[in-house]
């Protein structure tokens, strides 16, 4: 079970077929515990500081991302522009808030999509079970076949357009990991006494299902949609680094890495760490509190 | 063992078709053609058509899928309108780069998570192990382009130690092993990255789980050596698990790495793959996407066969 957790993230990794076990150790020593909850806490607090400034201070000090500044171009970091500007002039930090914004936001909407799309299925396939779970899982497999990138590549280049389809194109890639965790657990779940109570007092499936089987899947499904934020995150800014996500000129993490690697030749760092750190900082706080979650989760079933 | 290979390879092919029906229907529900690629932007309504015409994309997509499958039986992969070239030639082209650069990513990989993994296994809980596992987190959760980025801006634009990019070096177009090694060093380090963060967690894993068994306290009583318990009776156990991993690696030694290469403008499968992507070059696209789905199923299979050669325990039935 736990395993699976950690194939979604593996799945739809960029460039790389990884899949990462959980060791099997009983229970860690105490100091671990707190060391890892310290982790996560940091984790937390920096994910709400990046939405806090990303939304709030471009707002509140009227900052423009698109403002153009040429005899400045390439200004090192100063009082003025602290993170420097960049080959148009640009305020390197203003854009980082402002993509922040873009990136953060397809991450949590793509990563929605695919969570809807996955608990949905899964839940209907592990409900039903039989000839109907078959057929889905082999649907699955078909899909899972294809190498995620390919047709998350395939995809957005086909459809290229705005922001909206960019997310669903991501979502619509990324479900097959949750749909199958969520299989795994509904087919667990549906044996429980609760949902014997339920049918018996004449609930539809429809209702067992949303209303009894899902709700206690939760603790699976919210660190699931943890994980794949990040990984979201990154399929964001890997097509725009591609050309094929974001353009330009509205910035995101991604196009700002793209476009900084033609400055490394300008000498400018101050466009290729900051994006680069940031975007690697929240990838990791996510990846962090949802490898959190799933501890705590696991800890709660083993102490039930 | 035969009975259970041929089960799975019958098993397989619905799956194939349905993967070769899905591939079909999504490049023909994409708007925009081949033709119209083709042609650019001054292209006329009527050349458009005529071109349309000539490549046989007016027929209905039923027809197009079974002259499609039909061929794909018999070997062929169909034309690239893009490179004007039979698919299978362009594949043959460029597969050799892909599978070296592959092959050197997953020896570094190997070569670091392998000791790596065992170490901190053998040393669990430790400060090391605790800190090394935060960092290998870290390197887990790299966006490989950025990290790319930085190799280059490093080691080639800074030190110059290293080629920024290409094949080899364009002084000279005879094949030169040691420029081609000096080429591959970096996007292989950007592939390594993350593989190497997600395989020493499996192999710590799984090595935590072997020392807890009882032949490795037997062979521990009985006075060997460490170094001899671990990677003489430990770590062959503790590597079957990792036999499911490389399985998983065969189909990207076909399809390449399209990120890394294209941030280090390297002509493999990826950069292929990409440049049919986003030219709508239908032949390319549907023949890479089924050999890759052919090279799951067997690379899946083949860690399942593995297995039972390695570890007599298990059975198929």
């Amino acid at each position: 079970m736990c395993c699976t957790a950690w194939s979604i993230r593996a799945f739809a990794m960029i460039d790389a077929a990884v899949a990462l076990p959980i060791d099997e150790e009983a229970q860690p020593p105490r100091r671990r515990r707190a060391q890892l909850s310290a982790i996560a806490a940091v984790s937390l607090f920096w994910v709400l500081a990046a939405v806090l400034a990303c939304w709030i201070v471009p707002a509140a000090l009227h900052l423009n991302p698109y403002a153009v500044d040429v005899a400045h171009a390439y200004a090192a970091p100063q009082a003025r522009h602290p993170l420097g500007t960049d080959g148009l002039g640009r305020d390197e930090l203003t854009r980082l808030l402002a993509g922040g914004r873009i990136t953060l936001s397809v991450g949590a909407i793509a990563a929605l999509v695919a969570m809807l799309i996955g608990t949905v299925y899964g839940a209907i396939s592990g409900y039903y079970g039989g000839s109907i779970d078959t057929l889905l899982m082999r649907v699955v497999d078909v899909f899972l076949s294809i190498p995620t990138l390919f047709l998350l590549l395939f995809l957005a280049s086909m459809f290229h357009g705005n922001v909206l389809t960019l997310m669903i194109v991501i979502g619509v890639t990324s479900w097959l990991g949750p749909a199958r965790l969520v299989r795994g657990e509904v087919l667990t779940l549906k044996e429980r006494l609760y949902v014997e109570a339920a049918r018996s007092v004449g609930a539809g499936d429809r209702r067992i299902i949303f209303r009894h089987v899902v709700p206690n899947a939760a603790g699976t499904i919210i660190t699931a949609s943890t994980f794949m934020i990040a990984t979201a995150m990154l399929s964001e800014t890997a097509l725009s680094y591609l050309g094929i996500g974001i353009r330009a000129p509205m910035p995101s993490w991604g196009n700002m890495l793209s476009s900084a690697q033609s400055d490394i030749f300008a000498g400018a760092w101050w466009l290729i760490l900051p994006p680069g750190l940031v975007l690697l900082a929240t990838t990791c706080a996510f990846n962090f509190l949802g490898d959190w979650l799933r501890e705590v989760g696991e800890r709660s079933v083993a102490g039930s | 063992m035969t009975a259970f290979i041929a089960r799975r390879l019958l098993l397989a092919i619905p799956t194939l078709l349905g993967v070769t029906i899905l591939t079909f229907i999504l490049i023909h529900i994409a708007p925009g053609g081949p033709a119209a690629a083709l042609g650019g932007e001054k292209a006329t309504a009527a050349q458009t058509a005529a071109l349309t015409h000539q490549l046989g994309l007016d027929k209905p997509w039923p027809e197009q899928y079974v002259l499609w499958l039909n061929a794909l039986l018999h070997g062929d992969l169909g034309f690239s309108y893009l490179k004007q070239q039979p698919v299978t030639t362009l594949i043959a082209q460029r597969l050799p780069q892909t599978m070296l650069l592959m092959g050197f990513a997953l020896i570094v990989s190997i070569a670091i998570a392998v000791p790596l993994g065992v170490y901190q296994a053998y040393r669990r809980n430790s400060a090391f192990d605790r800190s090394a596992s935060v960092a290998l987190f870290v390197a887990w959760s790299m966006p490989t382009f950025w990290f790319g980025t930085l190799l280059i801006a490093v080691f080639a634009v800074t030190l110059r130690w290293l080629p920024v990019g290409g094949l080899q070096s364009i002084d000279t177009t005879a094949f030169d092993w040691p420029s081609r090694i000096a080429h591959l060093v970096l996007p292989a380090a950007t592939l390594a990255i993350v593989s190497m963060a997600g395989w020493s967690r499996y192999i710590r894993g799984s090595m935590v789980d072997q020392l807890r068994e009882d032949y490795t306290r037997t062979a521990i009583a009985k006075g060997l050596p460490t170094r001899a318990v671990l990677f003489r009776h430990t770590l062959r156990n503790g590597l079957i698990p990792f036999i499911t991993v490389l399985g998983g690696t065969l189909p990207v030694f076909f399809g390449g790495a399209v990120i890394t290469e294209q941030i280090f403008a390297y002509p493999g499968m990826g950069q292929l793959f990409w440049q049919s992507a986003i030219n709508r070059d239908y032949a390319t696209l549907l023949g890479m996407t089924v050999i890759s789905a052919v090279l799951v199923v067997l690379g899946n299979l083949l860690a399942d066969v593995l297995y039972g050669v390695v570890d007599p325990r298990v059975r198929y039935d």
